[in-house]
């Protein structure tokens, strides 16, 4: 009967239009990181939230540096946390893709924040248990990611509403992750227009709820930003006094994400800040022809066949203007 | 590693095949000795060395207090045990707090003095196998029992996985006579153990972990001034998670060791249907509760120096109880209520002698024991007592113009699982699992046991630790 009710559970989610992937666990999060401790520490690290994760897609980087990046990007998540932890670990010594996307980075929001702290403390026990999740679960169920759970499909229902309490959704399945954390957007959100819809429903709550308290008035809201520059400046500047390349990478969004972006973190109050006051360059997809005229079905993240195109253009865009010097020197040294 | 997690299921699944093979039975000891240690390193391998000490000094405190011929060297030798466990648990477990503390008093006193962050790592389960093992040396020297006749079987009734890290807390007298003849769990046993390990897993992963946890911390751990339903309902949800999440540990543990031939004593025994505070100890968390009784209530005094001293034993045993579970001030709180219950109980029932509540009553006084346990886990979850004030305040319905927070999902949810939760406790009231299970037909048992392990899987749990093992 056990067998009976997994299969018709499974069957239900792959009718749905799922297939098995890899858990995004702070377990795997932290077998990437791990590769910088066991003497990877030289080679370019991405780090950023979903944007990164999603659009940066890890096959066509490797096609074009001959290297794959090791992909620390957490959705929901701004990266200063993570740029604090590897400024703070002197076995990094490679280049750094730092993902800013506004509204997470410039107010510190970090959603999977426990990730650093899990990647410090991970008992010998958590790493068997993700070690066997990922060889004997993830590749063959589809059903086993965190939007399928038993509590979160009971409580996206149709429940009827408590006055007084803003009816939230929570965001939906995304992305397909493979086993070193390479991702890329989910079909159903190029196929499905409901589904679509629904992604785009969610991040619309975002934009016309009220501000979180401590950004309610324009002064609040900048001391946040500069709060969270600072902590920018200061893990920066320990990077590159080691010798490591940093450089910010503004991926892009479209509609109603951008018109938010723009209004509440305007790029002259952010971005060309974060830029000034660190020293490191940045690309932002806005000043790139070629970073523009791409997809996303949400208005948050590429399809994934143009986030092959943006990968690829952001690598010649990198390789041509920043770590250019720094590719010529190794393709000089002798091997 | 945590009972709710893939280690755990290739672990247990190692050490049952380990243990039903044709091996001697020191050699099958031996295994479980190992897979223990193996156990608890999963968690942080160094802090096993702490296990040894407990388990070496207490095996040669009470070897010594067999040999000893004086009363004097026999008290040394307790106070040796006494000293290195609780020394052990002082250090790693109220040493901050008591830093802080005496940082505070000193402060109070005019006196500025920062102690440096000690930033000490809590050993999983200390606070049990020091139990454990002064249990241990305390019956060898009040003369309750007689030591192990080898290390073996003592080092293994320390260490053995199923209790090692948050109980049932088992005495030696339970256990160490079980290791003395060869245990293979029959048919029977393994699959009542294994039934008993899918109940205790349903009731951490799908009840506590899935549906409860997170209601009590929509309230619990956040800035909001909570309303009277929100309130309620987060404490109602908190009820019901520690007990789902501690009685499914003990569940699962009772029925890891059943798989592999072992008898364990119950720890709960439906304490929400408890009528009186006497009766929700005899209860909830029964082994802790009788290891209170026996190694400091009755040593205190207990009931045989007049009521004053009763009293006082009695506020004394629950104060340390509530300390016993953390290093804060709320905990003692929460202890002092259940010793003020217990002592308002034990007038009552004095000056009340010859009392019989009818049906009516009686289910009024349970659910009055219910309401007022509630208001004591108010204490327990909150981190602070400005929190606990809010919630209670929230409860006592003070805080009429506050927003409501929880949504309709919420609220059903907690209403419709911690409803079912007492009812269930209620119907069991003077029943148990054992012979409920005795009356099922074989096919209905079945069906509720597909549904509980498709109901685990499908909750996707995170193998989020068990609330208990912070104590």
């Amino acid at each position: 009967m056990l067998v009976l009710l997994l299969a018709a559970w499974e069957g239900y989610w792959r009718a749905y239009g799922v297939t098995p992937g890899y858990y995004n666990s702070n377990g795997e999060w932290a077998q990437q990181r791990r590769r910088i401790d066991q003497g990877e520490g030289g080679k370019t690290v991405l780090i950023g939230s979903s944007r990164v994760l999603f659009d940066v897609q890890l096959p066509v980087w490797e096609k074009l540096a001959g290297e794959r990046p090791i992909q620390l990007a957490m959705e929901g998540t701004s990266s200063v946390p993570v740029l604090e932890d590897l400024a703070a670990d002197p076995k990094f010594t490679g280049h750094l893709v730092v993902g800013v996307a506004s509204d997470l980075f410039f107010s510190g929001f970090a959603y999977r924040g426990d990730v650093v702290p899990y990647y410090h403390r991970e008992t010998p026990s958590q790493r068997v248990g993700s070690w066997l999740s990922q060889h004997l679960l993830e590749p063959f169920v589809a059903f086993d990611d965190s939007d399928f759970a038993l509590a979160t499909v009971l409580k996206r229902q149709a429940w009827p509403q408590r006055p007084g309490v803003p009816e939230r959704m929570d965001v939906r399945k995304l992305s397909v992750q493979e086993a070193d954390r390479s991702t890329h957007m989910w079909s159903k959100l190029e196929t499905d227009p409901e589904y679509r819809a629904l992604a785009r429903s969610i991040w619309a709550q975002h934009f016309d709820g009220p501000p979180p308290p401590n950004m309610d008035t324009p002064e609040k809201l900048q001391k946040v930003i500069d709060t969270q520059i600072q902590r920018a400046v200061v893990a920066v500047a320990k990077l590159r006094a080691r010798g490591v390349q940093v450089l910010f990478v503004r991926p892009p969004t479209a509609g109603r994400y951008l018109e938010f972006d723009d209004k509440v973190f305007p790029r002259a109050k952010t971005w060309d800040v974060l830029l000034a006051r660190t020293g490191a360059p940045g690309i932002h997809f806005e000043d790139y022809p070629e970073l523009q005229g791409l997809e996303l079905p949400e208005w948050s993240h590429l399809k994934t066949t143009d986030a092959q195109r943006f990968t690829a253009a952001l690598y010649r865009i990198i390789a041509r203007d920043y770590w250019r010097q720094d590719r010529v020197r190794l393709a000089d040294s002798p091997r | 590693m945590v009972f709710n997690s893939l280690t755990f299921i290739a672990f247990f699944a190692c050490v049952l095949a380990l243990h039903s093979l044709p091996l001697p039975w020191t050699t099958r000891k031996i295994n479980l000795l190992i897979a223990s240690y193996v156990f608890y390193m999963a968690w942080n391998p160094p802090f096993v060395i702490l296990l040894w000490i407990s388990t070496v000094v207490d095996w040669y405190a009470a070897q010594g207090l067999v040999k000893a011929q004086r009363q004097r060297a026999r008290h040394a030798w307790m106070l040796l045990s006494v000293v290195a466990n609780l020394g052990m648990l002082g250090y790693f477990k109220y040493g901050q707090f008591l830093l802080d503390n005496f940082s505070a008093l000193m402060a109070s006193l005019g006196v500025v003095y920062q102690p440096p962050h000690a930033d000490i790592v809590l050993p999983v389960g200390i606070s049990f196998y020091t139990f454990a093992t002064l249990s241990y040396t305390l019956d060898v020297y009040l003369r309750r029992a007689k030591p192990a006749r080898n290390f073996l079987d003592y080092a293994l009734f320390v260490t053995f996985f199923p209790h090692l890290v948050a109980g049932p807390i088992m005495r030696p007298t339970e256990l160490v006579p079980q290791f003395a003849q060869p245990r293979r769990a029959s048919a029977d046993q393994l699959r009542f153990g294994l039934a008993l390990m899918t109940l205790g897993l349903f009731n951490k992963v799908v009840l506590a972990d899935s549906f409860l946890a997170n209601v009590a911390e929509k309230i619990y751990d956040v800035d909001k001034i909570p309303g009277a339903l929100d309130a309620w309902t987060a404490t109602l949800a908190f009820s019901g998670q520690i007990f789902c999440d501690f009685a499914g540990y003990s569940t699962t543990a009772i029925g890891a060791a059943m798989c592999l031939g072992f008898a364990m004593p119950d720890n709960f025994r439906f304490p929400y249907a408890a009528v009186g505070f006497s009766d929700f100890w005899r209860r909830w968390h029964i082994t802790l509760s009788s290891w209170l009784r026996d190694y400091l209530y009755i040593p205190l005094g207990g009931n045989r120096h007049g009521e004053r001293r009763t009293y006082a034993a009695l506020m004394a045993t629950m104060l340390l109880g509530g300390l016993w579970h953390g290093a804060n001030w709320t905990f003692v709180v929460w202890g002092g209520l259940h010793g003020l219950y217990l002592a308002a109980e034990r007038v009552l029932r004095t000056r009340f002698r010859g009392y019989r509540p009818g049906p009516a009553a009686f289910v009024a006084l349970g659910l009055l024991t219910y309401l007022l346990v509630n208001l004591t886990w108010v204490f327990f979850r909150a981190k602070t007592f400005g929190k606990a004030w809010s919630v209670l305040g929230g409860m006592l319905g003070q805080h009429a113009a506050a927003k409501p927070i929880l949504a309709m999902f919420s609220l059903i949810s907690v209403a419709a699982i911690v409803a079912g939760i007492v009812a269930t406790h209620w119907l069991m009231r003077e029943r148990t699992l054992e012979s409920v299970v005795t009356r099922t037909p074989a096919v209905a048992l079945s069906v509720v046991w597909a549904l509980m392990a498709f109901a685990i899987v499908i909750a996707q749990g995170e193998g989020s630790a068990f609330i208990y093992f912070q104590f």
